[in-house]
Parts: C-alpha cells; sequence; structure tokens
C-alpha cells in the first residue's frame, strides 16, 4: 500500500464541497417549490385527493406513488445496488462513492416516503403498522409500505451516521472519546446493519412489481409478467448505479473535481453489464410469453416499449463506448439515457400501461405536480446543504489540504461550523501532531 | 480477501439448503392454494334476461345503507353514471351498434371467495367473512392507499375523492340486514325476481335448473361465478357475453392464488428472507473486516483520519 500515488485524481476521501455558499439562487427557487408544496399539502389533506389530483376512480394511483415512489426510490436504490457491489462482490472501487450512495438513498426514500404518506387518504390508521399480527403477511403493499419505512428509519439511516459523526469528531476535541467510542459500538453492530440494508431493499424493490401481479389483465401484456418482481428490482440496480456515478460526475463538474476514471470505470462496466443481463432477461420474457407481437401494433403501449427499450440500449452502448475511449462524456450520457429508459420501465405498469376497465384517461393536476416537484425539491435541497457541510463527495487527496488552507487563510472568521475550526484543522490530526 | 467467489458460492450453499428444505416443507400449507367455500357463504344470482332496468334496487340500495342520493349528474335525478362513493349498487345497459340484443347488468361486489381486494389489503380492512363471505370494509383499518381499486378485477371499490376523511365505498351485501333476518335491499325490491338473495349453495343449484330446463337461452350455458375466479358468491346469468356486461374472463384459479404464488412462496414463513440475511451478515462481517484494515493503512499513510 506504499507504493506512490500513479494517478493524482484518485478519489481517496470525501471531501465537503468549500467555499461555495449553501444559498443561492438555485437553492432559494428549490425552497420556494418546498414551501408551495407544504401548503397545498395543507389544503391537500383539508379538501381530500379529488380537488388537488388528476386521480379518479379509473387510475386510483397518481404521479404521488407512480413517480415519487415507484420510479424515485429506483433511483434512490444506490444504498442497496452500489452496496451489494462494495460489501459483498468486493469491488473495493466502489467504496468511493458509498456515501453519495447512502445519501442520495436516503433523500429519495425520505422525500418518497413522506409522500405516500400524504398520498394515503387515511393516514392516521397508519399506526396499525406497530401491530404485526394486524399486517396482511401476503400483501404486495403491506411488504413495501413496511419494508420501506423500516428500511429508511433504521438501517439506511445508521447507515448515514458516519458523516455525521466524523464532522463532530472535527468540530471539537472535547466530543472526540464520545464519537469514538460511539463509533466503535456503531463498527461492531455494522455488519447485521448492512446486511439489513441490502435485505430490506432487495425484497421491498421487487414488491413494488409484485404491486402490479395483482392488477392482471389490466397491464399491456408487454410489461405483464410473472418476472415483474424481479425486473422491478434489476431495473433499480442499474437505474441507481446510474443515479450514483451521474450525480457524483455531474457534482465534479459543477464544483470542479477532479474524476477518477478507475472508479468511474468499474461503475460503468457493471452498469453496461446489468443493463445488457436485464436487456436479455426482459426480451426473453417477452419472447417466451408470446407478447412480442403486441410490440409492433400501431400503438402507444409499443411506442413506450421501443422508447424504452432505446433509451436503455442505447445508454447500455454508450457505457461500453466511454469505457474503450475513457470518454466522460459518453459515459455521462450513458447513465443519463439508460435512467431515463429505466424511469420510464418502471413507471410503465402503473400508468403509460395500465389500461383500467371503464376507458379512461389520467393527467396529473397542476397541484399534484408541485406537490411532486416540491418534494424533489426537498430531497435536491437536502443534498446541497449534506455535500457542502458533511464529507459526502469523494475527492483526491489533496483537495483536503486545500480545503484546510481555504478555511485557515480565507475564513478565518468561521468557527462555528465542524471542519471549519480556525486552527485546527489540517495540523489537528493525531497522527500528523505525533510526527511533529 | 481473495476468495470472493468461492466464498460467495459456499455461503450460498449453506444458506440455500435451508431455505429450499423450509420453503418446500411450507409449500404443502400454503392457504391459497385451496379456496374454501364459507360455511354459511351467502349470495346474489342476478339473471340479466329477467331484468328490466328499472333501477328500483339502485334507490333500495341507498335507501338499506343509509347514503344520500348521488344528484351529481343533473343536481336533480339520482342518476349515477357508475359505481361511485355514493352508489354501491348500480344497473347499466348494454346496447352493441350492430343492433343485436341489449341487456341489462347489475353491478356490485362479486363478494370472491379469493377477493384480490383483501389478497392486497395491507392491514386487512378489506375482510372476507369467515362464516357468510361478505367482503367489507372497516374503517379503522383503512389507510386510504386504493390499493383496492386497482387489485379487483371486477373494478369494484371506490374511494371517495372528496372530504378530509375519505372512505371506501362497496357493496357489503347489506350485512347489517342479514344480522335483523331481512335481505339485502336490492333483492327485496326487485319486481320480476332477476336478483334473488340465498345460500351460494342454493343459487348455484337454483341456476343450474334454469339453464337446464331452458337449454341454449343462457351464454354458453353457464353460470358466471360458479369457478370463475376461484369462485365469487354473487352468480350471474346472460344471453349475452359476460365479457360485454364487464365480467371478464379470468379462468377458474382466483387472481390472487394465480399471481401472487411465487410471492407467498418466496416469503412463506419468512425462512427465504432470514437465511440470506443470515449468510449476507457472514460475508460482510468478512469484507468489514478487511475494509477496516484497509482503512487504517491509509490513516497511517496520508495521517488523516480514516473515513469508513
Amino acid at each position: 500500500m506504499n507504493r506512490a500515488p500513479l494517478n493524482d485524481d484518485r478519489w481517496r476521501r470525501a471531501v465537503p464541497v468549500y467555499g461555495f455558499p449553501v444559498v443561492n439562487g438555485f437553492f432559494i427557487g428549490l425552497s420556494v417549490l418546498i414551501l408551495l408544496a407544504f401548503i397545498l399539502t395543507a389544503y391537500r389533506e383539508l379538501a381530500g385527493l379529488g380537488p388537488v389530483s388528476g386521480m379518479n376512480d379509473a387510475y386510483g394511483w397518481g404521479i404521488w406513488k407512480t413517480f415519487n415512489v415507484m420510479v424515485l426510490t429506483a433511483l434512490g436504490s444506490g444504498a442497496f445496488a452500489v452496496g451489494i457491489s462494495a460489501w459483498v462482490f468486493r469491488r473495493k472501487r466502489m467504496h468511493a462513492l458509498m456515501r453519495m450512495a447512502l445519501l442520495t438513498s436516503f433523500l429519495a426514500y425520505a422525500c418518497g416516503l413522506l409522500l405516500l404518506g400524504i398520498d394515503a387518504g387515511r393516514p392516521w390508521n397508519f399506526y396499525w403498522i406497530v401491530f404485526p399480527w394486524k399486517w396482511n403477511m401476503h400483501s404486495p403493499l403491506a411488504e413495501v409500505a413496511i419494508c420501506m419505512s423500516i428500511y429508511a428509519m433504521i438501517p439506511l439511516a445508521i447507515e448515514n451516521l458516519p458523516p455525521l459523526l466524523e464532522r463532530l469528531w472535527y468540530f471539537d476535541s472535547r466530543l472526540r472519546p464520545g464519537v469514538e467510542k460511539f463509533e466503535r459500538r456503531l463498527h461492531a453492530c455494522f455488519p447485521w446493519i448492512i446486511a439489513a440494508a441490502y435485505l430490506l431493499p432487495g425484497m421491498h424493490q421487487s414488491s413494488l412489481g409484485a404491486l402490479m401481479l395483482l392488477a392482471g389483465e389490466r397491464v399491456h401484456p408487454l410489461w405483464q409478467t410473472p418476472w415483474l418482481p424481479f425486473l422491478y428490482l434489476g431495473a433499480a440496480t442499474f437505474m441507481s448505479f446510474g443515479c450514483v456515478a451521474g450525480t457524483t460526475m455531474l457534482c465534479c463538474l459543477v464544483w470542479k473535481r477532479a474524476m477518477d476514471m478507475e472508479v468511474l470505470d468499474d461503475a460503468a462496466q457493471i452498469t453496461a453489464w446489468l443493463i445488457f443481463g436485464w436487456l436479455g432477461l426482459r426480451l426473453l420474457d417477452i419472447l417466451f410469453r408470446g407478447a412480442l407481437g403486441t410490440a409492433f401494433h400501431f400503438d402507444r403501449f409499443a411506442a413506450v416499449f421501443w422508447l424504452e427499450m432505446i433509451l436503455i440500449s442505447a445508454g447500455g452502448w454508450l457505457l461500453r463506448r466511454s469505457l474503450l475511449h475513457h470518454d466522460k462524456r459518453h459515459m455521462f450520457l450513458g447513465y443519463v439515457l439508460s435512467s431515463l429508459g429505466g424511469m420510464i420501465y418502471r413507471f410503465s405498469p402503473t400508468t403509460l400501461a395500465f389500461r383500467p376497465n371503464p376507458e379512461a384517461l389520467y393527467f396529473p393536476a397542476t397541484t399534484e405536480i408541485l406537490v411532486s416537484l416540491g418534494f424533489i425539491s426537498l430531497g435536491v435541497a437536502g443534498f446541497l446543504v449534506a455535500v457542502k457541510r458533511l464529507a459526502i463527495l469523494p475527492a483526491p487527496l489533496h483537495a483536503w489540504y486545500d480545503m484546510a488552507s481555504y478555511f485557515r487563510f480565507r475564513r478565518p472568521y468561521i468557527r462555528w461550523t465542524g471542519y471549519f475550526k480556525f486552527g485546527y484543522f489540517g495540523d489537528d490530526e493525531p497522527k500528523a501532531v505525533q510526527s511533529d | 480477501m481473495a476468495i470472493t467467489r468461492r466464498e460467495l458460492i459456499t455461503t450460498i450453499a449453506k444458506a440455500g439448503v435451508p431455505a429450499a428444505v423450509a420453503v418446500t416443507a411450507g409449500c404443502g400449507t400454503l392457504q391459497a392454494e385451496t379456496i374454501p367455500v364459507p360455511s354459511a357463504a351467502v349470495g346474489l344470482l342476478y339473471d340479466a334476461t329477467k331484468c328490466i332496468g328499472c333501477k328500483a334496487c339502485v334507490a333500495a340500495c341507498a335507501e338499506a345503507n343509509g347514503t344520500p342520493p348521488d344528484t351529481r349528474g343533473d343536481a336533480l335525478h339520482q342518476a349515477p353514471s357508475d359505481l361511485n362513493d355514493l352508489t354501491r349498487n348500480i344497473i347499466k345497459l348494454y346496447k352493441p351498434a350492430d343492433g343485436s340484443p341489449i341487456s341489462f347488468v347489475k353491478r356490485q361486489c362479486m363478494h370472491c371467495l379469493d377477493p384480490a381486494c383483501a389478497a392486497g389489503c395491507p392491514f386487512q380492512a378489506l375482510h372476507k367473512d369467515p362464516e357468510t363471505g361478505v367482503v367489507s370494509w372497516t374503517a379503522e383499518k383503512c389507510i386510504g392507499c386504493r390499493y383496492c381499486t386497482i387489485t379487483c378485477p371486477y373494478h369494484i371499490p371506490r374511494f371517495q375523492w372528496q372530504g378530509f376523511n375519505p372512505r371506501v365505498t362497496k357493496c357489503e351485501l347489506c350485512s347489517h340486514r342479514l344480522e335483523k333476518g331481512l335481505k339485502p335491499g336490492c333483492t327485496s325490491v326487485c319486481p320480476t325476481g332477476a336478483v334473488i338473495f340465498g345460500p351460494r349453495s342454493v343459487l348455484v343449484m337454483e341456476a343450474q335448473q334454469r339453464i337446464r330446463n331452458t337449454p341454449g337461452r343462457y351464454y354458453q350455458d353457464r353460470v358466471y361465478g360458479e369457478t370463475d375466479n376461484g369462485g365469487t358468491q354473487a352468480l350471474y346469468l346472460s344471453h349475452v357475453p359476460f365479457e360485454k356486461l364487464g365480467l371478464p374472463e379470468l379462468g377458474s384459479e382466483s387472481v390472487p392464488a394465480r399471481t401472487l404464488r411465487w410471492q407467498r412462496r418466496l416469503y412463506q414463513y419468512f425462512a427465504m428472507p432470514a437465511v440470506l440475511y443470515v449468510g449476507l451478515v457472514q460475508v460482510i462481517r468478512r469484507s468489514l473486516k478487511g475494509h477496516e484494515q484497509e482503512a487504517h493503512e491509509q490513516e497511517k499513510e496520508t495521517g488523516l483520519r480514516a473515513q469508513l
């Protein structure tokens, strides 16, 4: 391990995004959307779902469930997919992306669950969740609701603690013994927590697909299959890789960080394999069920199907291509296209390919879209605060020292934010002190 | 650290054996495989050839259930266009454009023997009575997720879209009247006897008797609901195809039994997830050890605190 770094851009440490204010024009825009969503939510609780949404008797589920939960938690499965590649399959480079994955997952799940509570017509009855003997054990929806809330509130939240603890550690040397003691205890129970953090999403991301099994013939045959749970889970894996790696690349671009192509190539390779494996399974399933003919009908279902197929395969192809030339642009585009295709896939069985008994239409109402956007903004705003205040985003080693000198010389008056403690930043490290 | 694959395979093998045993052992007692007919199953028999479309049953249903008349159509008459939050029972007209025979159809809950709504309901707010077999809704357990409106193959439960305290409306076979020894509202007023109430077994026999008495009168000479969707407690006789009346051909296996078979088997007794969990803990414990060691080596190398 003591060899000299071959590549100075290697991501070796998570470093906060420093030198950029949290509150800027974009953040204020997000805050306005969030505030608007909260006000509309209050109105929805009083007036009911009808006046604020386009949902009707035929389409009982609107975008709050079908987009904010079904689609966005798939994008937020990074803690599951990237985590499994790092911890179970020991792709060690993936550890560099873990904090990003954990943060995006937590925010996606938290915002999705909040909206799930708003979407429920009688949310006060959620208290039944604490009586396991009242659950309907065989209901996919019970599985999703219970498993998702437990996952987001316990294993995923605990997995997100290390950056916070680290910040406390740097904040004040008097806190250090306590923080270190707590960290030791946390690490002792990490195997059980991390294992739960892979089992639970594996269960509920597949059960999200199982939800639509009960809808039977009303889901178009191109989507309705006994493999729906497995395909939903598979889509979540490559979409979440796209979300984690794509977001990291975007952050590096925006905040001018070096990109570690070793890590990104590794992630792109895994994603490409996941995409082609998934596509193969999906096409084989359609072929063996004999539903391929419906893909050549001239209707909206075929159009959605081909759009999804083309986006996902183009994304996979771009990712493979980017590996040959280490091309960041193709890689990013590949992530975006494959994730978009995956989003269409996850959105289809409930909405685009759903054929209710009496023909009816659903289009989200303006208020419904605003609330949905507001809760997405909540996640984005949370992300922006977190990467600017906590060590989340991976960076080369020198970024840490750059940050230390930045705060020592440029912002000596900021004393109240963890990492920025004046004068005790770079050289208050335990090992560095010993070597003096 | 280098034996990932081998270790993985052995772990899966270790985990797989008891899992396979547990799951196959559990499969014998999977409840959904055989659908019992409730001991005192009651039901409705609707004969479309006898219905004159007078809608007396619609009014009687509203009266029996104490729902206000749904006058939202023209602000004057009780004329709902479909089942909705105020309408548990409705008469619809099937009138083909080519001039072939028309038919009325009475739509209300089918009270399936294996109801998809209850199979999906997360906290058993929709519940099938083990004796009478009536599928009813409990306000105290319903979270308003509207999954029942997605799962029901007959598209019966309807959600109340207005107000802060929405309810799910569906035919509950007037169970409050049954307790008093009365018939359901709709059957007590039908002038032609197009819809009758009784024990399900008696109704099945009656329907078969009608088919035998007038062969060729009824579509396919069969009773819809005797075996369809695993059997229902509302039975239909018709002279036009059932599909035209909103009764889809679902096969003799119930929707939950057909679609959730693997889901139910995988979660049987929670055996598979539990075994998988133990296997994961083993693998992750080893990964964590290696990762911690690497982090500490890096800490020594860089002099910066390890980020785990």
